[in-house]
């Protein structure tokens, strides 16, 4: 039992990316609730691809990963804000657009450097193994920005989710408020980065908050089950990719194992509630 | 005026030298037929509003990719066999009544993609083929692929041709086309699957970026030029075969990746299109009403001039609400 669950937390690589597992693990349940609520995981998705300019230039400039990231992702989220208004224009087709655009342009700057295979899946994976304390304070910082505004405006962010004209008769900016939730998401892809890198952010940002939705009705619940599942996962994962590795010579990245974790739960959750409603099918037809 | 002559000249000389090679002559034809099939499927993707579908599949198609090239069976024949279990599972995780498709489509497309690189992860050279895979590789296209590319296409497009009349009712009216005696789950698959296949048949060459660039990008543009359905028809696939080339061309003469080219020239496209069809802009043009007022009016009351004066807004037209706007469309198409 030491061997299996404490023994690989010993080495100090492994405990920061425990660390930083639980941080983006409740990060995006938290978050991910609105996302799932208000039905935006493609944005969620978009701003995972979107990022990736940013991210590109200050690899290229020797900058900070994080402030690159952070501006193309600032960038996006308003420009898709001011464009969802327009009512000639289908919200996904501009997204799409907007993903393979901006994530093209990336492409682009990173190709100019030789032998760019290599970096463009550092910067696209990420790398849980070797994430260093500084990421660690810059995710639990830019962390408890996205989880304070949520906070903040939960009770409007909510009527919006479930009764958008009912909002805006209260006076309630729609503009405003999804800018503030667009923010929000995107300061998560941003801390996320350099645990399970850009691509696979969105697992963290709707897998889990699915998976909670799936279990139940309340909105309260739903987020402290979609933090738990979401750290849960985090930890089962590297545990999973260490052994696998370690004792069986399978090497399986951290990431996607973790994801793999929560696309595992999700599908349980789906199994469990149909067998469910199975279950109760004879007993309301006896009823009526 | 010179300049631009000599701009001009310049492009045909880079044409000129691209066409020379047999490399980037199989490389422009691929782009070209590519573009065309994206675009006519497009239309179909842009009716059903399957943006974020298309993005998920290509992504989720990927652990196909990858288990074929392991189990070292025909890699087109496996993606397929996986892309078919692909549309299944999205059209039964369609009728999960608590998660909506795009919350669904997510899940999908994570769980997908994570399998992928898990399984890749596993394997030698996980680098360089997850780069290929991403960004595609359609400078090193073969005679064969563009083969297949070209017969597939001619297949997808017999198929979207043949259901063409159907396809576009239960997309503009799915109460109606239902009350006919249609079978919008059915209808649903037919697309379904095209996409699919077209996404087996492209990525290997082109990639998942591009193929979601060419499949949405051209035929969104060509809508917002047009109201006419079957003008768009045409023009999808002749701006995305267009576009593609130029792509090609210019990434040759810049020397850049080929395939982030053409999606970011699709990208600019798109960005001048909205912006030349806007209503400040074909207002400043004499195309629309000076005053915003008009627009409110009910449309008998608005004053009638040619055809293209039309308001632009072709509205949100939604998949189960029937508004006036997506009743009169239907009946140019018929």
């Amino acid at each position: 039992m030491h061997d299996l669950l404490i023994a690989p937390f010993e080495l100090g690589f492994m405990q920061r990316a425990l660390v930083i597992s639980l941080i983006v693990g409740a990060l995006g349940g938290i978050v991910g609730t609105y996302v799932v609520l208000r039905r935006i995981a493609f944005f969620a998705d978009t701003l995972t691809h979107t990022v990736f300019p940013g991210v590109a230039i200050a690899f290229v400039l020797d900058g900070s990963l994080y402030v690159g990231a952070l501006v193309a992702g600032l960038v996006s989220a308003v420009l898709f804000g001011l464009m969802s208004r327009r009512d000639a224009l289908d919200d996904d087709a501009f997204m799409a657009i907007m993903l393979t655009t901006f994530f093209g342009f990336g492409v682009m700057v990173v190709s100019r450097i030789t032998t760019y295979t290599n970096d463009l899946v550092v910067l696209l994976f990420g790398r849980v193994l070797t994430v260093s304390r500084d990421d660690i304070v810059v995710t639990s910082a830019l962390g408890a920005i996205a989880v304070l505004m949520v906070a903040f405006a939960h009770k409007e962010l909510t009527l919006r989710a479930f009764d958008p004209e009912g909002s805006m008769a209260q006076g309630y900016r729609p503009l405003l408020l999804d800018l503030w939730l667009n923010i929000a998401v995107t300061l998560v892809v941003v801390a996320s980065l350099k645990a399970v890198g850009t691509v696979l952010v969105i697992a963290l940002l709707v897998t889990p908050a699915a998976t909670a939705r799936l279990v139940t009705g309340s909105i309260r619940t739903m987020m402290a089950a979609a933090a738990a599942v979401g750290m849960a996962a985090g930890v089962v994962g590297l545990l999973i990719s260490y052994h696998a590795s370690v004792n069986h010579g399978i090497r399986l990245a951290a990431g996607p194992t973790i994801v793999s974790v929560l696309t595992l739960s999700f599908l349980v959750a789906l199994g469990g509630v149909t067998v469910r409603r199975r279950l109760r099918r004879p007993a309301a037809l006896v009823a009526a | 005026m010179s300049a631009s002559i000599a701009v001009v000249a310049g492009v045909f000389d880079s044409f000129g030298a691209v066409w020379e090679s047999d490399i980037l002559r199989r490389a422009l034809l691929e782009a070209a037929v590519v573009g065309a099939i994206g675009g006519a499927i497009g239309i179909h993707i842009s009716l059903r509003r399957m943006a974020f579908t298309t993005m998920a599949l290509t992504h989720a198609t990927f652990p196909g990719i990858v288990l074929a090239a392991v189990l070292g069976v025909n890699l087109l024949a496996g993606s397929a066999i996986f892309g078919l279990a692909l549309v299944l599972a999205l059209a039964a995780l369609g009728r999960v009544r608590q998660l909506d498709t795009s919350t669904t489509t997510g899940v999908l497309l994570a769980g997908g993609f994570a399998l992928g690189v898990l399984l890749l992860s596993a394997q030698d050279g996980f680098a360089k083929d997850l780069t290929s895979f991403l960004v595609g590789s359609i400078l090193t296209t073969t005679n064969a692929e563009l083969a297949v590319t070209v017969i597939g296409g001619a297949v997808l497009a017999l198929v979207l041709a043949v259901f063409s009349k159907e396809l576009i009712f239960s997309a503009f009216d799915p109460v109606g086309a239902e009350a006919q005696g249609f079978s919008l789950g059915r209808l649903d698959l037919i697309v379904l699957l095209a996409l699919e296949a077209t996404l087996v048949l492209t990525i290997p060459s082109v990639g998942t970026l591009l193929s979601v660039s060419l499949l949405v990008g051209p035929a969104t543009i060509a809508r917002l030029w047009t109201d006419h359905l079957r003008r768009a028809m045409v023009i999808a696939p002749l701006i995305g075969a267009a576009f593609a080339m130029a792509g090609i061309v210019i990434s040759h003469a810049a020397d850049t990746a080929a395939g982030a080219t053409i999606a970011v020239i699709i990208g600019l496209g798109f960005a001048v299109s909205l912006g030349l069809t806007s209503a400040p802009v074909r207002r400043f043009f004499g195309q629309l009403p000076r005053s915003r007022h008009h627009e409110l009016r009910p449309a008998h009351e608005q004053p009638t001039t040619s055809p293209s004066a039309r308001p632009v807004s072709p509205g949100k037209v939604s998949r189960h609400g029937l508004g006036r706007r997506a009743a009169q469309e239907t009946e140019l198409v018929r």
